[in-house]
């Protein structure tokens, strides 16, 4: 995602072995998905690993120097892409559960109102 | 009633098709509507967004079959109004009624003596299509497509998962309900994010309903048919004030508007939906992720910013 319009994922780490069946999704993905995702974000770095034997992940490497790692492995090429695009569009902050939806450093204009508060009518 | 209640979903998926393929066969049915006048309160309940004379698709097909059902014989005296809502009311039904009897596998309606009629008054129509309109091609199409899929069209439908596509305008008006407006990307030259000032507002998205001032970032349920990086216009606004001056909408205040930015798609945190029944050997474990869109204010219009306050913050 992108912090005040800057975007946070810097680097994403496309990890998959050339033999396993369980690559056989991503493999898909990194012929038919990954050029299109790689032109519509020329801010990402993209870079693809070979790890033979190992199952496929993918690993997003945030500017807040947080990283993630979602593993992909049987998963179809689309499935891969939703994962992918999740990872670009996310702020690389950890997942906590949201104490308020409403964020902000400046809670009141107006004044708490206390019952001294008196209104110009 | 639930048949027609199922039947009725059933076109609301598919009333495009439907429409164009139900319409033809309107004249021979004439005299059945009063059973299914009936059936038009569910429609409307069910089915709002067919009323809403915004879709165009709908909009064009009404237009154009109401010169085609005048000069049908057997009319009732509904039908002799000349107003638009009889002729809504016409086509519902006959909407309605051709879906009934083009349901091949069901039994007890639209028997297959009245097919035939039906056939031939449906020819007749075309006829009459033709002769009335030429110009109007599309019609044209439109039953030549009903008529090569009359029989494998049903089946066809209600075995197709509803797949939801949306027009542009679909896209804007699904927006506006909710209360955004995507504006476009945004520029990277462009620097909308300014520091605070003392002006807040009240705006609705969806049912939530947040107070918030430039520079909040507030969470909402996902929002659709926007990317991050996108420009919104936030338009359900109840409500601005600064610090010495109040507006409040009735509800809304139409001139008011909050600008924001899309920073983030995200999904919130699990939740784990367990249940247990006591002595039943009953345990289910659920978990959820809710996605959310998280929302930058940049600027809040509507309400003048106090000169010597703005200075001051």
């Amino acid at each position: 995602m992108a912090f005040r319009g800057v975007w946070q994922l810097k680097k994403l780490v496309v990890s998959y072995c050339d033999w396993g069946g369980s690559s056989r999704g991503i493999r898909a993905f990194m012929e038919t998905k990954l050029p299109a995702f790689k032109e519509g974000n020329p801010q990402l770095e993209v870079v693809s690993e070979l790890n033979r034997g190992r199952h496929p992940f993918l690993k997003a490497l945030y500017k807040n120097k947080n990283e993630r790692v979602v593993c992909v492995r049987n998963l179809t090429p689309e499935d891969v892409l939703l994962h992918a695009t999740r990872l670009r569009n996310a702020l690389g902050r950890k997942v906590v559960k949201l104490k308020t939806r409403h964020v902000t450093k400046h809670p009141s204009v107006q004044g708490t109102w206390t019952p001294d508060t008196k209104f110009e009518c | 009633m639930s048949n027609h209640i199922t039947n009725l979903h059933f076109i609301y998926f598919n009333h495009m098709v439907h429409i164009s393929l139900l319409d033809k066969k309107s004249h021979s049915l004439r005299n059945k509507t009063m059973a299914s006048r009936r059936c038009v309160n569910p429609l409307t309940r069910h089915c709002p967004y067919l009323f809403s004379s915004n879709s165009p698709s709908l909009h064009n097909i009404v237009n154009k079959t109401a010169p085609l059902a005048l000069p049908a014989s057997d009319r009732l005296p509904l039908e002799t109004h000349t107003s638009i809502l009889p002729q809504f009311h016409r086509n519902f039904e006959s909407l309605f009624y051709k879906s009934n009897s083009a349901r091949h596998f069901s039994t007890g309606r639209g028997g297959h003596g009245k097919r035939g009629e039906e056939q031939d008054e449906e020819e007749y129509d075309d006829d009459d299509d033709d002769d009335d309109d030429e110009d109007e091609s599309e019609e044209g199409e439109l039953s030549e497509y009903s008529d090569e899929e009359d029989t494998g069209n049903n089946v066809l439908v209600s075995k197709r998962v509803p797949q939801r596509t949306y027009s542009l305008e679909n896209k804007e008006q699904e927006a506006a309900a909710i209360g955004y407006k995507v504006v476009g990307p945004l520029d990277p030259t462009e620097q909308p994010f300014t520091p605070r000032e003392p002006v807040f507002a009240v705006v609705q998205i969806g049912s939530h309903q947040f107070k918030v001032s430039n520079e909040d970032t507030i969470y909402t349920e996902k929002l659709k048919f926007c990317e991050v990086n996108d420009k919104l216009i936030l338009n359900k606004v109840l409500m601005v004030g600064s610090k010495s001056q109040t507006i409040i909408g009735r509800p809304i205040l139409p001139e008011a508007v909050v600008h924001a930015v899309v920073e983030e798609h995200a999904l919130d945190a699990k939740v784990i939906v367990f249940k247990k029944k006591r002595r039943k050997n009953y345990r289910r474990t659920n978990g959820h992720r809710q996605e959310l869109t998280r929302l930058r204010i940049t600027k809040i219009e509507g309400v003048e910013i106090p000169e010597e306050e703005a200075l001051a913050a």
